[in-house]
């Protein structure tokens, strides 16, 4: 027994004949997903290009038109500038890293053991803890009272070694770089794993016969036939990178000073703790405006869009 | 006959007046605000908290008993400290009139009331009969955290001040006393100067390193070093503004030697303090590790086992120096009045008498005395009464001498820089604290934050921001006197 949902009951009430319409009815339908998808869609995204060409601020609700203002404030805002810096220097060191590891694994992992399913599951285990979480073990991991790591190398060098990961500025990076890699390694592994799987074994066993080497075989027959499928991991993490936020929040918040603002900080920062409204508007559409042409080059470059 | 007839009339007419007056005066402002209430008996009013302990206080014991004795409901809302103001300019914009009372830091009082997003209470206090009681607040929390624009926006309800924390055993230890003497070549005592307190933290790191103690530890992060900079800026004679041009003069010689000074004691102190922050510290000083600390009031509260023992504050590590700890104003003698609370009315608020009068009610002499005594909810002495109230100087044995020297930072306490986006400012400085602790040059570090106050400035308004910090400066606990 099926029920009638009371709008589409209208809808064929409304019609002279009675019968349901052959033509108009699918809109009818999809009416409320594309309103609501508008709604919260695209409704913020004209009002943010609205707002970014006024004045406002949190105490200061100033919606007369102010032009390009702050659009031209942002080629002078050095700080912008820098996070951008900072994200892009996060961005090309730990997605190749998390690229050739995830591989490497994924490799390791491609033949069977016993054991694999467990040490599949336990590798995959970071990628599932919330980003903000992982980023305040570490914090505390590198803690220098309280934290394992420094107590380890200590033991190594054989006195009490100080290392502030998240204050000095030579070790801040590698810091964030080592949670990162270490929270998002598994997700390239668990992709590739998945692509090498299906790499068609006759062709690289047919290559072994005729004497071809292991990179030779990689580069000519593996590569090739995972790319799609790397070149699709490659682009959501680069673009998970581009926005990286809570693990960098939570083991510096930045800092020291703004040293490891990215540009998602940055937009934090001056959103929602310097409530610079209409700038922070002016900060968002730059981001997308640049997304776009990475994200776009990207995948004319990858081949993705054949 | 008709003269003295009708002479005696009005003597006894005056004197029933007087009467009648001073019984209505008798009647404390918490039960005056109580029978007032109980005209609205039946309504809720929303209160903006701090999350977290400080909220335990509306949500177990001033709500509950206000509803008994009012039938006026409380509905506690709480926000984590660094949302209260976006939460509170949010209400205020989008005029839902969600809110009806709030905790307002004193720092955020020129933007909340220039915004127009408070509700002036001076009408509510003569209205109310809350004039005696008001004057009776400690005055450095009444004369600066009450008024922007001269008039009273909120009641100070939180007596938050830095106290140094000090243990008695080690400075009246002779073989420490000796040991330190020989060291340094004069008698060891609690520092009185910036300058005695390096001498004397890293004299007394040396001699005590060997029983893993080290002679201070603060809290480092740059959120709470922040403070310590306003402090210890203004103790040194720095001024954060030249008041005729706005030009900032952070980067004057003496925010220089307040940096190098600061960055300089980290080496006396345990290694990694530069992570530390308010649990660290505490920990540290609990344990026994740390001869010397600065913090809120709390920490002598607890030191002193006052309360730890409840659920609520089972993260608070156990005292190992209970009956151990002095108490003293920080070096340069003008402790910051870091932070604290003001309660204050939304002027959005559609009951603003019912709320005003909860707020006198909490504020008043009577309930605002049970309420700093409640071991959980870090609100901390602030009316003279509280500072002599025998119940407290009964809490533990040294609870006198905790309550002098919070009477004494009441009289001599400096107040946060509170202008326009008092917060644009104060991060700069958080920037330029986690700058220094990451070895950055400290003239360097000041030259850009001066720079980037004077373009926060800039973009405020020159003239705007002048009269704001006027009116700041003006006050008794704005510079040292």
């Amino acid at each position: 027994m099926t029920s009638a949902s009371p709008f589409v009951l209208s809808v064929i009430a409304r019609h002279p004949s009675g019968r349901m319409p052959d033509h108009n009815f699918r809109y009818w339908i999809i009416a409320p997903s594309v309103f609501l998808l508008l709604l919260i869609g695209l409704f913020p995204l004209i009002y943010s290009l609205v707002v970014s060409f006024q004045q406002i601020t949190m105490t200061d609700y100033d919606t007369s038109f102010a032009g390009l203002t702050n659009y031209a404030q942002l080629f002078d805002d050095a700080r912008l500038w820098q996070s951008i810096a900072h994200t892009l220097i996060i961005t090309i060191i730990a997605l190749p890293v998390e690229l050739v590891f995830g591989l490497a694994m994924a490799h390791l992992f491609l033949e069977r053991m016993p054991g694999r399913q467990i040490f599949i599951s336990l590798i995959v285990l970071p990628t599932v803890i919330s980003p903000v979480v992982a980023g305040a073990t570490w914090r505390l991991l590198f803690d220098q009272r309280y934290g394992p790591i420094n107590q380890v190398i200590g033991w190594f060098a054989g006195h009490e070694v100080v290392m502030l990961w998240n204050i000095t500025p030579h070790l801040v990076y590698p810091a964030i770089l080592i949670c990162e890699i270490w929270q998002w390694t598994p997700f390239m592994f668990l992709i590739l794993l998945a692509a090498l799987s299906n790499v068609d074994k006759s062709l690289t066993e047919a290559a072994e016969l005729d004497g071809a080497g292991f990179w030779r075989i990689f580069f000519k027959i593996v590569l090739p036939a995972i790319w799609p499928v790397m070149a699709i991991a490659i682009l959501i993490r680069g673009v998970d990178l581009f926005r990286i936020f809570d693990v960098i929040w939570a083991l510096t918040s930045g800092g020291p000073g703004t040293m490891t603002e990215t540009i998602s900080i940055y937009t934090y920062v001056q959103g929602f703790q310097q409530f610079e409204s209409s700038y922070t508007a002016a900060i968002a559409f730059l981001i997308v405006g640049l997304m776009s042409v990475i994200v776009i080059w990207a995948i004319r470059r990858m081949g993705l869009a054949k | 006959m008709n003269l003295i007839k009708r002479l005696g009339l009005t003597a006894v007419g005056a004197l029933i007046a007087a009467t009648t007056v001073s019984a209505a005066w008798a009647e404390s402002a918490a039960d005056r605000a109580v029978k007032e209430a109980q005209k609205y008996k039946g309504q809720t009013i929303t209160i903006v908290w701090e999350a977290g302990l400080q909220s335990l206080d509306p949500l177990n014991f001033s709500g509950p008993l206000w509803e008994k004795l009012t039938g006026m409901k409380v509905k506690v809302v709480e926000v984590q400290t660094a949302e209260m103001f976006t939460k509170i300019m949010q209400e205020y914009r989008a005029g839902t009139g969600a809110y009806d009372a709030l905790n307002v830091m004193p720092s955020w009082m020129p933007d909340l009331a220039n915004a127009g997003a408070l509700e002036p209470l001076d009408a509510y206090v003569d209205k109310y009969g809350y004039k005696d009681e008001f004057q009776k607040i400690a005055p450095i929390y009444r004369d600066n955290w009450a008024k922007a624009n001269g008039k009273i926006y909120g009641l100070p309800d939180d007596g938050d001040v830095f106290i140094m924390y000090f243990r008695k055993d080690i400075f009246e230890d002779p073989k420490i006393k000796d040991a330190f003497k020989a060291k340094t070549g004069h008698d060891l005592s609690v520092p009185k100067t910036w300058k005695e307190f390096g001498e004397t933290g890293s004299a007394l790191t040396e001699i005590l390193k060997p029983q893993n103690v080290y002679g201070a530890a603060f809290f480092r992060q740059p959120p709470y070093t922040m403070f310590m900079f306003q402090e210890r800026f203004r103790n040194e004679g720095g001024k954060f503004f030249d008041a005729e041009t706005m030009k900032a003069t952070i980067n004057s010689d003496i925010g220089v030697k307040v940096l190098t000074d600061m960055r300089n004691e980290n080496k006396f102190m345990p290694p990694g303090v530069e992570q530390w922050g308010f649990v660290e510290n505490l920990a540290a000083f609990m344990a026994g590790q740390t001869a010397m600390t600065i913090s809120w009031p709390p920490y002598g509260r607890w030191a002193a086992g006052y309360g730890t023992d409840d659920k609520a504050l089972n993260w608070v590590p156990k005292s190992t120096v209970g009956g151990k700890v002095g108490y003293a104003l920080p070096p340069g003698g003008h402790p910051e009045l870091a932070a604290g609370f003001d309660l204050s009315i939304a002027s959005t608020s559609k009951n603003k008498d019912a709320a005003y009068l909860f707020i006198q009610w909490l504020n008043s002499e009577d309930i605002s005395l049970q309420r700093v005594k409640l071991p959980t909810t870090l609100r901390d002495p602030f009316r003279d009464s509280h500072y002599t109230d025998a119940g407290y100087l009964a809490l533990w044995p040294d609870a006198k001498d905790y309550l002098k020297t919070l009477k004494d930072a009441s009289l001599a306490g400096i107040f946060d820089l509170s202008v326009l986006q008092t917060d644009k400012y104060e991060e700069v400085l958080r920037q330029a604290i986690g700058k220094l602790w990451a070895g950055e040059d400290p003239k360097a570090i000041l030259d850009a934050a001066a720079g980037e106050w004077d373009g926060i400035t800039k973009k405020i308004g020159v003239d705007k921001q002048k009269a704001v910090y006027a009116d700041w400066a003006s006050k008794s606990g704005a510079y040292p006197k």
